[in-house]
């Protein structure tokens, strides 16, 4: 029945089987219009740029998380890494130059990492343990690092790093730009590279890869060193916003970033997913947030209304995949 | 000659489905009587599986009537079924990994009598139920821990664990051997005798023969004909499934054999099969068979050469040079090529598209250094595979799961056969394919040995190992136990081979 219905419903034109087909772009569509329907200050340059600068890190580690799923694991570690990383990045931005600090954070994220790479990849331990500890251990030692308190940017490097996440460039906010490119970066990688095709191919099925010789533990490991390093890229842009690095930073954002690759249409088992619908996601989550916030709506009704989301445009998914 | 329904079990008449505007069913009937086995055959996408799957409940008709024992019935889903004494063996197996060959088998019972277990009586019921058919499969065994042979076994063991009217059996013996697919004949007629209706599906013409009282054939959607299995002979069968008369099931081969073997396998033993002590050669040009019965080892030799299992002793000589696999990425980088017999598991990537699939062992002669993908070059190689092979799809986007399973099976080569491989090893290249697939794919394997690669086939099909093989290696208990030059090929001479007996003696 479902299917002789939609059938029908596509057959004319393929209007519809077009929306079905790019429903996160739709439900963005959706929402940009709702939102300025609903809001007169919703369409000003201050609510846009604040709007992506909302979104930009938890962006960054969410590009992360699809590369992860894209290989049906999941990073549970992200937003406690944004949180060690953050601090890490506000001590070293006050002992080292600001590139030698950039890279030593890049660097400590990717490490942190490779360190579920290895688990996971290697000691063949469930995606979830073993980001699940890694989460632990990350928060515990931003804690440890700060002694509980934030570290602030004393430096010149400091104050230049904060300048360049507050301004914008062209009235886009600079480290929307940043992961814009990230975006850009993964989009080409995911499909015109090798590395894209392969993870997606683990993703779809292990155990053929393996037997088609691809490198699977490799590919595993590293996908999880780059979401470390992309955990870095976002902490540094969350701590130059505030000038500052606190452990508190990144609380739960593992979830909205698994949030926002699912609203943009991956599958958790692996092997479906791309960095635009992920953008989507990311930029939907930010703009439910935006509105109810221009609303006045508290953020516990918000995260009612999240969660509503998430459920819808995966419903909406399933009719995709008849 | 009319004749009262009376003695007819079962009664589909007039069946049509269609799914959106493709219509997979026209007006089919199928009768069946009390007690006979009814086989069931036709081309892959003839709508066989359709019409078994209406019957049980998974789909429900458009149109058409299914009368069983003088009522009209119309199962909403497959417990309905069920409940009607209608109980089919699917293909795909759909056992439950992690629980016990006991619990699997009752599993469609389990809470439905009492409150609480009695896992005792439930293992014992399981164990005698196992042994009256004659496997030896341990009823507090996991699943998991089968061979794929006794996983069939426990799948059927659970169909005629009910009040059984009718039972439906998909093609249960690809994965059997001969001594199985014996013992599993003897055990349908035991069924047969007690008046269940069976209804077969396979691709075997002889084991058809062999079983069958009555045969439908469907061809595209409708039914072609039915005959007396006594009264008709292959040809004809063969003629209303294909519409067409059957030259030659075997292409000629005409590939040259070179003189050096291009692969060597010395003293070849296993860390955790049974593999042990495995020697042999492959020439360029040559296709050598392995044959044996299921658990011999054949399989296990195959992955444990490609480095997918770990070895504990042996040598591997590729080109008069030693080689190492510890693991398939070695393999692959030595180009030795690995087509696995469970194609949806480990050959093929199902949902992703054709060109995704083929590309994945092809990325060096399509990527730059930094590996990125030639677009151009990508459609160009994957359009070639497809047409090269006859894969029939629309173009290549198409996803895998979407093919039928002869063309699946044509992705999974194609994937090694677009590189330059220089051993191929295939195992069971025609499992679950129909004949019209079959001889592409025959062709196809003669012609990667026509480019000098040494193809090493693995296949329980005993025509078909003799059919396409220049040389037969026979493994018995993890060992090759004998070898058969061309001239000495009958089903005879392998059986005995694949039971650890000697050959007659013949001058």
């Amino acid at each position: 029945m479902a299917i002789t219905l939609k059938e029908q419903l596509s057959s004319p034109g393929g209007v519809l089987k077009f929306l079905v087909k790019y429903n996160t772009v739709f439900i963005f569509l959706l929402l940009v219009l709702f939102s300025a329907l609903i809001s007169d200050v919703f369409f000003t340059s201050v609510n846009l740029s604040n709007l992506l600068k909302q979104v930009s890190g938890i962006g960054i580690i969410s590009i992360g998380m699809l590369i992860v799923i894209l290989t049906g694991g999941i990073d549970l570690s992200v937003g406690s890494m944004v949180a060690l990383l953050a601090v890490t990045f506000a001590i070293l931005v006050n002992i080292f130059a600001l590139p030698l600090a950039i890279l030593m954070t890049l660097a400590i994220g990717f490490g942190l990492g490779s360190i579920s790479g290895y688990l996971v990849a290697y000691q063949k331990m469930a995606p979830f343990v073993a980001t699940l500890a890694l989460m632990t251990i990350a928060r515990g030692l931003g804690f440890i690092y700060s002694k509980g308190s934030p570290v602030t940017f004393k430096t010149y490097g400091g104050l230049y790093m904060s300048n360049f996440a507050n301004n914008s460039t062209l009235g886009i906010p600079n480290i929307a730009i940043v992961f814009f490119i990230i975006v850009a970066i993964a989009m080409v990688m995911l499909r015109y590279n090798v590395f894209g095709r392969l993870i997606i191919a683990i993703g779809s099925n292990e155990e053929a890869s393996r037997l088609s010789g691809i490198k699977v533990n490799k590919y595993k490991f590293l996908v999880y060193a780059i979401s470390g390093a992309l955990a870095a890229t976002a902490a540094i842009i969350v701590a130059s916003r505030t000038n500052l690095g606190s452990p508190n930073m990144g609380m739960s954002w593992e979830l909205d970033a698994i949030a926002a690759v699912v609203i943009g249409g991956a599958s958790l088992n692996g092997g479906k997913g791309t960095a635009i619908n992920t953008l989507m996601g990311v930029l939907i989550l930010g703009l439910i947030s935006n509105i109810l916030n221009l609303l006045n709506v508290p953020s516990y009704p918000q995260q009612v209304v999240k969660g509503g989301i998430i459920i819808f445009a995966v419903l909406l998914q399933r009719f995709e995949r008849k | 000659m009319k004749k009262s329904d009376n003695e007819y079990r079962l009664v589909m008449s007039g069946i049509s489905k269609s799914f959106g505007n493709v219509s997979v069913l026209k007006d089919v009937n199928l009768k069946v009587k009390h007690g006979e086995i009814h086989a069931l055959l036709g081309e892959n996408g003839a709508g066989k599986s359709t019409l078994i799957k209406i019957l049980s409940g998974v789909h429900q008709k458009d149109t058409g009537k299914v009368v069983l024992d003088g009522n009209e019935i119309a199962p909403k889903n497959t417990h309905d079924g069920q409940v009607l004494g209608i109980n089919v063996v699917y293909q795909e197996l759909s056992l439950v990994q992690d629980l016990s060959v006991a619990e699997n088998i009752y599993l469609h019972k389990l809470g439905a009598t009492k409150f609480w277990m009695n896992w005792k009586e439930l293992t014992n019921n399981a164990q005698e139920l196992i042994d009256s058919l004659g496997f030896e499969i341990d009823a507090s065994a996991r699943v998991r821990d089968l061979s794929i042979v006794q996983k069939q076994v426990v799948e059927i063991a659970k169909a005629i664990s009910e009040d059984t009217k009718v039972l439906v059996l998909d093609e249960p013996t690809t994965v059997f051997d001969p001594t199985d697919i014996k013992k599993l004949f003897n055990n349908l007629f035991k069924l047969k005798e007690k008046g269940i209706s069976l209804i077969y599906i396979s691709h075997h013409l002889d084991e058809i023969f062999k079983i069958a009282d009555t045969i439908t054939v469907l061809r595209d959607g409708v039914d072609t004909g039915t005959l007396v299995a006594a009264d008709t002979d292959k040809d004809s069968v063969i003629h209303l499934m294909i519409g067409r008369e059957l030259k030659d099931l075997y292409p000629k081969k005409d590939s040259k054999i070179g003189e050096e073997p291009v692969f060597e396998v010395k003293n070849l033993t296993a860390k955790d099969t049974m593999v042990n002590n495995v020697s042999f050669s492959v020439k360029p040009g040559e296709i050598l068979g392995i044959a044996g019965l299921g658990g011999s080892g054949r399989t296990e030799t195959a992955k444990l050469i490609f480095g997918a299992d770990k070895k504990k002793s042996g040598t591997l000589i590729l080109n008069g040079k030693k080689i190492e696999t510890n693991s398939p990425v070695d393999a692959a980088a030595h180009q030795i090529g690995f087509v696995s017999e469970d194609r949806k598991e480990e050959g093929v990537f199902l949902p992703l598209s054709i060109r995704r699939n083929i590309s994945v062992t092809n990325f060096k002669s399509i990527s730059s250094k930094l590996g990125f993908i030639n677009i151009d070059s990508e459609y160009k190689k994957v359009l070639g595979l497809i047409d090269k092979l006859n894969i029939k799809t629309p173009n290549s986007e198409v996803n895998v799961k979407n093919l039928s399973g002869g063309n699946q099976q044509k992705v999974a080569l194609a994937k090694w056969l677009s590189i330059d491989s220089k051993v191929i090893f295939i195992d069971e290249p025609t499992r679950g394919v129909d004949v019209g697939a079959k001889i592409e794919i025959y062709k196809l394997i003669n012609e990667v040995a026509k480019k000098g690669v040494g193809v090493v086939v693995i296949s329980s099909d005993m025509p078909e190992i003799m059919g396409i093989s220049d040389r037969i290696l026979v493994m018995h208990q993890g060992t090759i136990y004998g070898e058969l030059q061309k001239h000495q090929f009958s089903e005879e001479n392998i059986l005995r081979y694949a039971i650890g007996e000697p050959l007659k003696q013949t001058n």
